[in-house]
């Protein structure tokens, strides 16, 4: 299929010889946008971090197909390079290094072809802080480092708009976010969002979806996609939560202790 | 044929460079106390930690003499600014050198110093006079053999109000001989006067390398050093700030990047000896591989220094799991109006700090480097000479590249 960015069949993840994700599938093309749902501990952020390439995740099975290509033996910066972005549900503090000075690596690094001077990125990159309303001072600033959450957020989206990926993944983007700043993201993401790029947003709560409405709605429990459907399954969730969805699925105890363990710790 | 080290040498070395009798006399004095001292011991504060008991000094050649003042203006040797190198100093200017010479850091301190003063061979005197401003730096190049030694000297004297700065360069090519570097600084700073002085050591790699630098600042002055470690394959720095006179200020900065089985280790003193002195001293290194550093430093504050403000740092980052990077902060306090700050952390380079950078795009070796740049940035940011910052930064992007045991840079 000309228009298929991801295919994930059948995925086994194991972290710290404990197996998280149990056999997932899950098909993204360009222009949609993916709603990936579930508690605490089904292994949704796993999954953001074994499409990335984070060390630590073992892949015991299955496969990840991106573009065509098997993805999973690339490192982080070549999946990157592939194309491949993750909004980290907790950004990394990098002290002593500016946002500008990180992104204009991070930017020759991603697009070899079309290399930026200082000068002309710094043009670049203000074109990216006007679309997404970000304060300029922020790039200026060490990378994360005394930003409040919410910054912290924005500076993500900043960095997916200047990178500009093809597969972006947000991991709990909505996390630690007051209302205000909900929206702020959720705006710049829907700007981002064109028909050329496949996203997946992560996430345990469904009211980002009010802002970032997804065309796909998944829901993720103990390591398995238990259910997808359309908008009409997070309305669902809304009002059931997960227990009710286990219950409907007639998911083992075992899961549903799972389940209704993670509930506890919400 | 090539002497040793012994006391027949210290006379050839004399005779060679004419000096006068005095010099004569206080070479040989000091090769006496070298073959009296014992090695310094680990046990002690100043060493610990770096044991050189077992140190061999009967394999290097001794001393060649060596010429390395750089040249004064006109302008500026009309206005009595004196750059000279000991021999010269020694016909012309006998007094300023015997005024100077050895005042700050006697020859009996240790076996290094005993040696130091034996074969000094590299002898550079400063002298600006009150009131004279110089802002272009001076450089000075010490070159150094495989096999060989050298004892460079680096005096500086800087009357009231006057300006200077100084680059001591200690640079050689690797060869597969050890040699051996035993090196001196005495900077003396006027009533308001302005010193700054940085020492890099980017000796080949089978250098021993052992410095003692002293700063003496008097009332209101302003002592600048930077003591930056990159080569050789052992180097000890023992770097000296004495505030004498109220109001004079004191900024010490270190940076070190050790790889493959370098060992750095730097001795810090901040002496406050009169009320009203503040210091700030900020040490940061890196370490690869299997190499290892250590810092200790000393916060003194004399009875009756009321009004101190000292501040101490020293920052580790280590990048293999195998590099060792001690640090030992301490403090001497007699008085009691006196505010002293000090830290010490030894961190590991963040795999999280890594993966995120990588999560961009960027390679690991790349990713390496800004942390480590970012690591540097405020040492980097606080050097006066901007030719020397984007030198450092490049000799650090190098010490990252460098290694075995990273990828190569795409």
């Amino acid at each position: 299929m000309a228009d298929q960015l991801l295919h994930i069949e059948d995925l086994h993840v194991t972290v710290e010889g404990r197996e998280i994700l149990k056999g997932v599938d899950l098909t993204v093309d360009k222009g949609q946008i993916h709603a990936i749902m579930g508690p605490n501990g089904s292994g949704k952020s796993t999954l953001a971090y074994v499409l990335t390439g984070r060390p630590g995740y073992e892949v015991t099975g299955g496969k990840v197909i991106y573009r065509g290509t098997d993805i999973l033996r690339l490192a982080p910066d070549e999946r990157a390079k592939e194309g491949i972005f993750l909004a980290f549900q907790y950004p990394t503090e990098v002290p002593g290094v500016s946002v500008v000075n990180f992104l204009r690596t991070a930017y020759n690094a991603v697009h070899p072809e079309n290399q930026k001077s200082a000068m002309q990125f710094r043009m670049y990159l203000q074109e990216k802080i006007d679309l997404l309303e970000i304060p300029s001072e922020l790039v200026d600033r060490y990378v994360n480092q005394g930003f409040s959450g919410g910054e912290k957020k924005r500076n993500e989206i900043l960095q997916m708009a200047v990178l500009q990926p093809e597969l972006a993944i947000m991991d709990e983007t909505d996390s630690g976010l007051d209302i205000d700043a909900l929206k702020h993201v959720s705006a710049g993401v829907n700007k981002l969002a064109t028909d050329e790029v496949g996203i997946v947003l992560i996430t345990h709560y469904q009211r980002l979806l009010n802002y970032i409405r997804p065309t796909e709605v998944h829901v993720l429990i103990a390591g398995k996609v238990a259910k997808s459907g359309g908008f009409e399954l997070a309305e669902q969730l809304e009002a059931e939560g997960y227990a009710g969805i286990a219950k409907e699925l007639g998911l083992s105890e075992e899961e549903l202790a799972e389940v209704e363990g993670s509930e506890v710790s919400v | 044929m090539t002497q040793t080290l012994t006391s027949d040498a210290v006379e050839t070395l004399s005779a060679d460079l004419g000096e006068p009798g005095w010099l004569a006399e206080r070479r040989l004095q000091a090769f006496d106390l070298f073959e009296k001292l014992e090695l310094p011991d680990p046990k002690g504060e100043e060493w610990r930690y770096t044991d050189v008991r077992r140190f061999d000094f009967s394999g290097f050649d001794a001393p060649v003499p060596t010429q390395s003042a750089p040249e004064v203006t006109a302008d500026l040797a009309d206005k009595g600014v004196i750059i000279a190198d000991y021999q010269t100093a020694a016909n012309d200017h006998p007094d300023l050198l015997k005024e100077h010479f050895f005042t700050d850091v006697p020859t009996d301190e240790h076996k290094f110093t005993a040696l130091h003063g034996a074969f000094l061979s590299d002898g550079i005197i400063v002298y600006v006079p009150g009131g004279i401003e110089i802002a272009v730096p001076y450089e000075v190049f010490r070159d150094l053999a495989g096999g060989g030694s050298t004892f460079p000297h680096t005096t500086i004297v800087v009357g009231d109000n006057a300006k200077v700065t100084f680059v001591d360069r200690f640079r050689s090519e690797s060869h597969e001989r050890p040699s051996l570097c035993a090196s001196v600084v005495e900077v003396t700073a006027g009533r308001g006067a302005t010193v700054n002085y940085i020492s890099l050591q980017e000796w080949g790699r089978n250098v021993h390398h052992f410095q003692t630098q002293r700063f003496t600042g008097h009332r209101d002055s302003t002592v600048r050093s930077l003591a930056v470690q990159l080569g050789s394959k052992f180097a000890r720095a023992q770097v000296e700030s004495v505030l004498t006179g109220e109001g004079s200020f004191s900024e010490m900065l270190g940076l070190y990047f050790a790889d493959s089985d370098q060992h750095f280790a730097q001795r810090t003193l901040q002496s406050h000896a009169v009320p009203n002195t503040t210091s700030d001293l900020l040490y940061k290194g890196a370490l690869k591989e299997v190499s290892r550093s250590e810092y200790s430093g000393l916060i003194k504050v004399a009875k009756g220094a009321q009004g101190t403000d000292a501040y101490q740092a020293n920052r580790n980052i280590v990048l293999s799991e195998k590099a060792v990077a001690r640090s030992i902060p301490q403090l001497e306090i007699e008085a009691n109006e006196v505010r002293c700050t000090h830290g010490a952390t030894v961190s590991p380079v963040e795999e999280e700090h890594i993966f995120y950078l990588m999560s961009r795009g960027i390679d690991r070796v790349t990713a390496q480097k800004l942390v480590v740049f970012g690591f540097f940035g405020d040492v980097l940011d606080r050097i006066r000479v901007p030719e020397l910052r984007e030198e450092l930064a490049r000799a650090i992007a190098k010490k990252v590249e460098g290694g075995q045991s990273l990828e190569v840079a795409s």
